[in-house]
């Protein structure tokens, strides 16, 4: 028997290992959202003949079997593994880069979206050639610590396309608040995560110190804020490369004081979702991650003046959000509007009065998003 | 359905291989034939009966021949019957828009596209049942009585999607007396993970770069990156082809079939002749039997058989892809092949590197016009591989891909399989196996690039 077994060991072991993962995986229920991940995963799709001769149905099976089979979480860090062993420094579209940064892979933007949206804010401009407004496109890690990307890689020249954008703006009337020259004076400090596609607080507040500045009204320095560290924050670039080797990021949040908070017409507790914190994707704590319209009244305003209400409006993406809080130490009311979800502003721009309408974009958000049409009637 | 995927082996896999082994002998073919239709039903379901038609249309030819044995008349026109159908099928449906194009382009009509899409495996399953009826005329070939044998045969699923081009004569033996024993079966699972090995580690791994290059961009590129490209497009398409070759080769002993080998280490020939016979074996024979041999081969005359070869490395080209770059692809070898033949050959056996190098680098810029399919691209590219030009990104590919390109080279000679020849420890192989087999699987799991470069042939 057992010289049997040694004669067939490779027939018994494959067959083996392929029975019982084929049975698990059909036994085990399916999962609906990866916390590695950090993404839905494929539900079971329903089967149509239609769907069949179409492949459509084939390929939705396909994807739900790979999203859903046993030990997934598993296979993928096994996978990670494998990459470093070949001396992979990329998996899935996200770089290795040096004291454990992760960086997004971009070597083209598409120019076309880019040239759309900046044409949406020109068209804003003339609008609104009554309101001031100020603009603001952030660099993307990758723009700024560039020094820590691998050597011979070409990633997208970032800065250029910034530069090129504020000029226009100017041109076309408009202010440009350019905090590339404080993130690049700060590039050694932790302004960036590691692991995730968004810039930490500290990088957060040196574009409020540099708005603060272009706009001439006063701010409060940093030392003076009451900050928590939240820890293991793995964010976005893990959840896609999964490096066996990731060092999880520290989020910080500061404590300022809001009278109020509304989003979306409707009253919420604070600035922070605690919820957040205790689940992977940490970032989406700050003001209730990304919706329609958030306002909030600040009981902090250090330029607070009796019988005078100073109002900003930030047309934002994600990056935004953990920028906004700090907007409580120089104005009375800050509204925040993610174009994703609000459909148009000209009835708010109407109604009410802004000191400023700060229009702040990642330049990776700016060339996808298709939303930016939006704040023109 | 693709054999590198989790579907495959997960569900369809131990699914068909359970239910074979459990059937009784006398209905093992039928159950080929209907897991087969299934496995063909995956990828495409309505060209399923094309397919059954051509299994039906050369049965019969098969059967006609032999009850009217004694009229050559009979035997031509059955034979005609099938060459018609099986040609003019592959050439309507692969074809037919090649044709139109080149008559709108050369005549200025304004002709419409047809709108087809490739039947899957069509350009597979025509050789081969056109082969056994041409066999059958011939009679060199017995003639399969059973329709379901028969049909198991075409549609035989680890080969009816990218071969390795099985004919009727092949297995004509074992598909009526076959046992299924533990020994095969266990070479046959070695063999297929060593093919899925080669597919997904090696193959899909070294064939992100040739993407990422052509995403850049053939202007983009520094020389360095160039040739890492292509040299990294010719290991994709030896492990993706052969690495499903022998993943064919091992599900076909597994059911106890022994299938033609494929791939026998083309890349340490010494001449393109002897590439020829080491690459894409099954397709070359087959253009040797059914075209070259026919035409006269190297009967009639020097000159006729230089125009032999062109034809048929001509025709060649032209089977894997209706597109022109493609006939140039067979063209260019076929000069060599000329070259060889006329003086080039004596000393290329008798070099042992030089004569290598010579067939690699025939063979990488070969790829070069086979993988770039326009031509003016085509022109980019050669630039920039014979003239410098200078750069430092090839200095990140080649980090990122430096020791898949090893793996890849390496793998390409017998290296593993002598050592494993003699470490001769079957344990050793079991572990290396699992090893491989679990790896495979991790990168299954994960995998954002999963493509298979010989799907639409």
């Amino acid at each position: 028997m057992l010289k049997w077994a040694k004669k067939y060991m490779l027939l018994i072991l494959f067959w083996g290992f392929i029975g019982v993962f084929a049975l698990l995986d059909l036994l085990i229920p399916w999962r609906e959202f990866s916390e590695m991940e950090n993404r839905y995963l494929a539900r079971p799709p329903v089967f149509s003949t239609d769907g069949m001769i179409k492949n459509t149905y084939t390929q939705k099976y396909e994807e739900y079997i790979n999203d859903q089979f046993f030990l997934r979480d598993g296979w993928i860090t096994l996978k990670s593994i494998g990459e470093s062993a070949l001396g992979r420094i990329e998996n899935n579209g996200i770089i290795y880069g040096q004291d454990h940064y992760l960086f997004d892979k971009v070597t083209h933007m598409d120019l076309r979206q880019l040239e759309r949206n900046i044409g949406h804010i020109e068209m804003f401009l003339q609008n609104y050639s009554d309101k001031h407004i100020t603009l603001t496109l952030i660099p993307n890690s990758y723009a700024v610590l560039g020094d820590k990307l691998p050597a011979g890689f070409n990633a997208f020249d970032q800065l250029s396309v910034i530069q090129e954008y504020n000029d226009r703006v100017r041109a076309a009337g408009g202010n440009v608040c350019d905090i590339v020259p404080a993130l690049m004076e700060h590039s050694g400090e932790y302004i960036y995560y590691r692991t995730d596609h968004h810039w930490t607080t500290t990088g957060a507040y040196l574009a409020y110190e540099a708005y603060a500045n272009s706009l001439g009204v006063g701010y409060k320095n940093l030392s003076g804020m009451n900050g928590y560290e939240v820890e293991d924050f793995l964010g976005t670039y893990y959840s896609k490369a999964k490096p066996f080797s990731a060092v999880p990021d520290s989020i910080t949040w500061y404590d300022i004081g809001a009278a109020s908070v509304m989003i979306d017409g409707q009253e919420y507790p604070g600035l922070y979702n605690w919820d957040m914190f205790q689940r992977r994707d940490k970032y989406a704590a700050f003001i209730y991650s990304n919706n329609g319209l958030t306002v909030i009244e600040s009981g902090a305003n250090l330029n607070h003046r009796a019988d005078e209400v100073s109002r900003v409006l930030v047309i934002k993406d994600s990056y935004g959000n953990s920028f906004v809080p700090f907007l409580l130490y120089s104005f009375d009311e800050v509204y925040a509007v993610d174009m994703r979800y609000l459909l148009d502003i000209d009835e708010l721009l109407d109604a009410v009065a802004f000191d400023d309408i700060y229009i702040l974009y990642n330049l990776a958000s700016f060339a996808q998003d298709t939303n930016v049409f939006r704040i023109n009637p | 359905m693709v054999f590198s995927s989790i579907l495959f082996l997960f569900r369809f896999m131990p699914a068909a291989f359970l239910l074979y082994y459990l059937t009784p002998r006398r209905w093992k073919n039928l159950l080929l034939f209907l897991l087969s239709v299934l496995f063909y039903c995956w990828g495409e379901v309505r060209y399923v009966p094309l397919m059954l038609a051509s299994t039906l249309v050369n049965y019969a030819v098969g059967r006609g021949i032999e009850k009217f044995r004694r009229s050559k008349v009979a035997c031509r026109l059955f034979l005609a019957l099938s060459v018609t159908f099986n040609l003019g099928s592959l050439l309507f449906f692969k074809y037919a828009n090649f044709f139109i194009g080149n008559i709108n382009t050369f005549f200025g009509c304004g002709l419409g596209l047809l709108s087809v899409t490739l039947p899957l495996s069509i350009s597979f399953y025509t050789l081969r049942t056109m082969a056994y009826s041409i066999d059958v005329c011939r009679g060199n070939s017995p003639v399969e009585r059973d329709f379901i044998d028969f049909a198991a045969f075409v549609t035989l699923f680890p080969q009816l999607i990218a071969g390795p081009i099985v004919k009727y004569t092949d297995i004509s033996v074992e598909l009526k007396e076959r046992k299924v024993c533990a020994d095969q079966i266990q070479r046959g699972v070695f063999t297929f993970i060593m093919g899925l090995g080669s597919k997904v580690l090696i193959a899909d791994n070294i064939g992100s770069l040739w993407n990422e290059v052509e995403a850049l961009g053939f202007a983009n590129i520094s020389t360095p990156l160039a040739w890492m490209g292509v040299l990294a497009f010719s290991l994709q398409i030896y492990f993706d082809f052969g690495g499903y070759s022998l993943m064919a080769i091992g599900l076909g002993h597994m059911l106890g079939f022994e299938f033609p080998q494929n791939f026998n280490y083309p890349y340490i020939s010494k001449s393109v002749t002897e590439f020829w016979r080491r690459w894409h074996m099954t397709l070359g024979g087959w253009f040797r039997e059914y075209v070259y041999i026919p035409l006269g081969g190297n009967h009639k005359g020097k000159v006729r058989q230089y125009f032999n070869i062109f034809v048929v490395l001509a025709l060649i080209g032209f089977w894997h892809g209706a597109s022109w770059s493609f006939v140039c692809w067979g063209l260019y070898f076929a000069v060599f092949l000329c070259l060889e033949k006329m003086f080039l050959l004596k000393w290329l056996k008798k070099g042992r590197v030089w004569s290598r190098m010579y067939l690699l680098f025939t063979v990488v810029l070969g790829w070069a016009l086979f993988a770039v399919a326009d031509f003016g691209q085509l022109r980019q590219f050669l630039h920039r591989m014979f003239v410098f030009s200078p750069g430092m990104d090839w200095v990140y590919y080649l980090r990122n891909y430096g020791i898949t390109f090893i793996m890849g080279i390496l793998l390409s000679t017998p290296i593993l399989k002598r050592a494993q020849k003699r470490l001769n420890n079957p344990a050793a192989d079991a572990a290396f196996s699992v090893a491989v087999l679990v790896a495979s699987v991790a990168y299954l799991v994960d995998s954002s690039y999963n493509p298979f470069l010989y799907f639409r042939i």
